[in-house]
């Protein structure tokens, strides 16, 4: 799946558009902290170059956390220098960047374990205790 | 292959795909549909909760490429997931099925998924002496979709043959070719042109069905907003260069081997709602324009019969190549059609 990604080519100043995004960063960041109430900037729906996302993505800068997600493909999930502001690139099997997003939240959203897994993971931990009391059995 | 009464979150677990890669799916989504990425938990949720989408696909006067182009899609990327969120209960070119054993595999998918399956046609409809023109066991594709249609919850006209009548309807239309909705005003019609289609807006389509029990808005050629919502132009990587003023007089020139813009070998860029330039084709390779040949208009309503051709700039519009090609065209029209004629054909010599 691509992901749409409307015009990408430079028409506005760099340092603007960084600007304004940051800005909008911290306001997710203030209503998270008022409500606690997660927020998300799709990059890839805005009109940013190449050198815009970079200089972005450099602003932001790293964080403490770096998480690898193999699930239909990587995901590359890090905190930025700003605690709670997370720059997240999902790609397709292939490598493709199928979304590219600024999570604001205090873990984003992909990667709790989800109760409908973790249903299935009691499952399965039955049925291999199971498995391994049946052995002696045999 | 009917719809079973596993929802696809369990459907998915059993297969052990998580939760989690139908969150990354949702995001995807969100991100190619150009919906706010805080609804792909929503998303999410509700296709977990989701039956298999009942489709129930008839072809008519088509070519098979727009089914040759969307079965593409199920590459080893996450946009094949979509084949696991459809029953398609009907499709003669892929079903084993044949003559009266396949009839009967039609109605009994219609009776199953009455009022709730998603009727997808590819091919114009031939009206022309009581639609002789294209049958499929003795029946007329008119009368078939006369027939079949108000059992569906939606249409999803595929291809610009189902959408507007397309090649079958070029000038001088023998069979009467017409589109889906020219003989259907009573359902819900999503229309996805182009020639082909590009795959990834029936997902998309599809995606927004199965999760929000709803099709997405629609322009008003009742085409999805989210990707006809803009023109080829609008999203065109050569855009900068058509703003400048330079643009490629032949196919071999300096200019088309710099790549600057072809509005003047014909490109319908600027008059062509898809989205082409953005999602790109064979896997995100590259678009006609990129390939260095102008955009022909295929997903737009009788893009065949076009005045002056493929090659003949754009008679209309605001910008560079147009206000010299109508001036050319209002000398030419003084001195004859003819003349007028030859004017517009020499539009790029005219800039220079």
């Amino acid at each position: 799946m691509a992901a749409r990604r409307v015009k990408n080519f430079d028409v506005f100043s760099v340092d603007g558009l960084v600007d304004a995004l940051l800005m909008e960063v911290a306001a997710l960041l203030e209503n998270f902290l008022a409500h606690k109430r997660p927020g998300i900037i799709d990059l890839l729906g805005l009109p940013l170059s190449a050198a815009c996302l970079a200089a972005l993505e450099e602003r932001l800068g790293e964080g403490e956390i770096a998480v690898l997600l193999r699930v239909s493909g990587e995901s590359h999930i890090r905190e930025t220098r700003f605690p709670g502001v997370w720059w997240t690139r999902h790609l397709d099997e292939t490598g493709r960047v199928v979304a590219l997003l600024i999570e604001v939240a205090d873990v984003p959203e992909i990667l709790r374990a989800d109760p409908v897994d973790m249903q299935h993971s009691l499952r399965r931990l039955g049925e291999a205790t199971n498995f391994s009391l049946a052995r002696p059995a045999r | 292959m009917t719809a079973g009464d596993e929802n696809l979150g369990e459907m998915l677990a059993r297969r052990g795909f998580g939760r989690r890669g139908l969150l990354k799916f949702a995001f995807a989504m969100t991100a190619s549909l150009a919906l706010p990425p805080a609804l792909a938990a929503a998303m999410a949720e509700n296709l977990a909760a989701a039956k298999r989408q009942s489709v129930i696909w008839l072809s008519f006067q088509e070519c098979t490429g727009c089914l040759e182009t969307l079965l593409r899609t199920d590459s080893p990327t996450i946009a094949g997931l979509i084949f696991d969120f459809i029953s398609l209960d009907y499709q003669e070119a892929l079903m084993a099925a044949s003559g009266s054993a396949a009839e009967l595999t039609l109605r009994q998918a219609v009776a199953a998924n009455k009022g709730k399956f998603l009727l997808a046609i590819d091919g114009s409809v031939p009206v022309a002496d009581g639609g002789v023109y294209s049958l499929t066991g003795g029946k007329s594709n008119v009368s078939m979709l006369e027939e079949i249609a108000p059992d569906a919850a939606a249409i999803l006209a595929i291809g610009t043959c189902a959408a507007y009548g397309g090649i079958p309807k070029a000038y001088p239309n023998p069979t009467g070719a017409v589109g889906v909705e020219d003989v259907i005003t009573d359902k819900p019609i999503v229309n996805i042109p182009g020639c082909p289609p590009i795959p990834e807006v029936l997902s998309g389509v599809l995606v927004y069905f199965v999760s929000f029990g709803r099709l997405p808005d629609l322009d008003e050629r009742k085409r999805p907003l989210a990707y006809f919502g803009t023109t080829i132009h609008d999203q065109c990587y050569r855009r900068p260069y058509y703003d400048q003023g330079k643009f490629a007089k032949s196919f071999d020139d300096e200019g088309a081997r710099q790549g600057w813009c072809l509005f003047e070998l014909g490109c319908k860029g600027p008059t062509t709602h898809n989205a082409c330039a953005s999602l790109k084709w064979n896997d995100g390779t590259s678009f006609p324009i990129e390939s260095g040949h102008g955009c022909l208009g295929c997903s737009e309503p009788d893009f065949w019969d076009q005045e002056g051709g493929f090659y003949t700039s754009l008679a209309g519009g605001a910008g560079p190549g147009w206000r010299e090609s109508g001036i050319a065209a209002a000398v030419g029209i003084a001195g004859g059609a003819a003349a007028a004629f030859a004017a517009r054909r020499k539009t790029p010599e005219a800039q220079e």
